[in-house]
């Protein structure tokens, strides 16, 4: 056992503590990143952040998903961004956080192009992995 | 009034004046039954897991009653798991159980032993029990969370989707 330690839940009654105890879990984890690109948008992505997958989600291995639309201004910052769809709330503050993250090209002198909203959807999945590759 | 019923009344007196008096200054201090007890579970909570595995297995020795002993016995597993002594952090939790089965913190500390001794079955039982006793416990979902990355480990797979779709085209 690693020495990871942690103690998770303490519940208190009367004077007496009574103990749960688990390890943190620290372990790096291997995430895979696809990322489907606009054909249509003028607008070129430079910093696309990638969400972090909740740690509860992974845990209780829940899949899902969110789609949060923002407005790109002229210097390509994200601006006004809000969660238009999210499958379970776990998964809209790591997405809001990316899309807060991420930003575009500037538009160039002379180039201009409305505010046009775009929206971004982040899928969390989870992979089985055979288990000799973990150990 | 012989001796023994002097004493006895001198005692009672004692014990009402005592009361009174904490009642006028509005002060009710409820001492620990158990102090060994009490502060092993400190000692553990602070991760001083050798110093609160000593007081409380002191605690355990005068322990009255199920409440305490159950304590006991459950911090005693906890303290245990903490110095990585598996073997007896089982016999305790084995105890424990063996004086209340829906012991669900019980349950959940000797599944955490069978994850780490990679008895996966044992641990699934213990986990399955412990969550019909407390459906919510966060620790029983962490060390369930600890069985599945062993028994079902997976990878996550983040896909970022920039495509317009027909029903974000018609906001």
């Amino acid at each position: 056992m690693s020495n990871r330690l942690a103690i998770l839940l303490i519940a208190i009654c009367s004077g007496l503590a009574t103990l749960d105890v688990a390890l943190s879990d620290n372990d790096t984890r291997v995430t895979r990143i696809t990322h489907f690109e606009d054909s249509s948008s003028d607008r070129i992505p430079t910093v696309t952040a990638v969400p972090q997958y909740p740690e509860k989600a992974r845990r209780d291995r829940i899949e899902g998903e969110a789609t949060i639309c923002y407005l790109i201004d002229s210097r390509g910052r994200i601006k006004r961004p809000s969660v238009r769809q999210s499958s379970h709330k776990m998964f809209a503050k790591p997405s809001m956080k990316a899309i807060r993250q991420s930003s575009y090209e500037p538009l160039r002198p002379g180039q201009n192009l409305s505010q046009v909203k775009s929206c971004r959807t982040y899928r969390f999945l989870l992979n089985p992995v055979a288990i000799e590759e973990v150990e | 009034m012989s001796r023994p019923a002097a004493f006895a009344f001198v005692l009672i007196a004692t014990i009402l004046l005592v009361s009174i008096s904490s009642s006028e200054e509005s002060k009710v201090v409820i001492g620990p039954r158990n102090p060994d007890l009490t502060e092993g579970a400190q000692e553990l909570l602070a991760g001083n897991a050798e110093t609160g595995v000593k007081l409380t297995l002191r605690g355990l020795v005068v322990a009255q009653g199920k409440r305490e002993k159950e304590a006991a016995l459950s911090n005693l597993c906890a303290g245990y798991i903490m110095i990585n002594d598996l073997d007896s952090a089982l016999t305790y939790c084995n105890m424990l159980l063996a004086e209340n089965d829906q012991h669900w913190r019980g349950r959940n500390n000797r599944a955490l032993i069978y994850v780490l001794r990679a008895e996966y079955d044992k641990a699934e039982e213990d986990l399955a029990i412990g969550q019909e006793v407390n459906p919510n416990a966060r620790t029983l979902k962490v060390v369930k969370g600890m069985l599945l990355d062993k028994t079902h480990p997976v990878e996550s797979n983040i896909i970022i989707d920039d495509r317009r779709s027909r029903k974000a085209d018609e906001e």
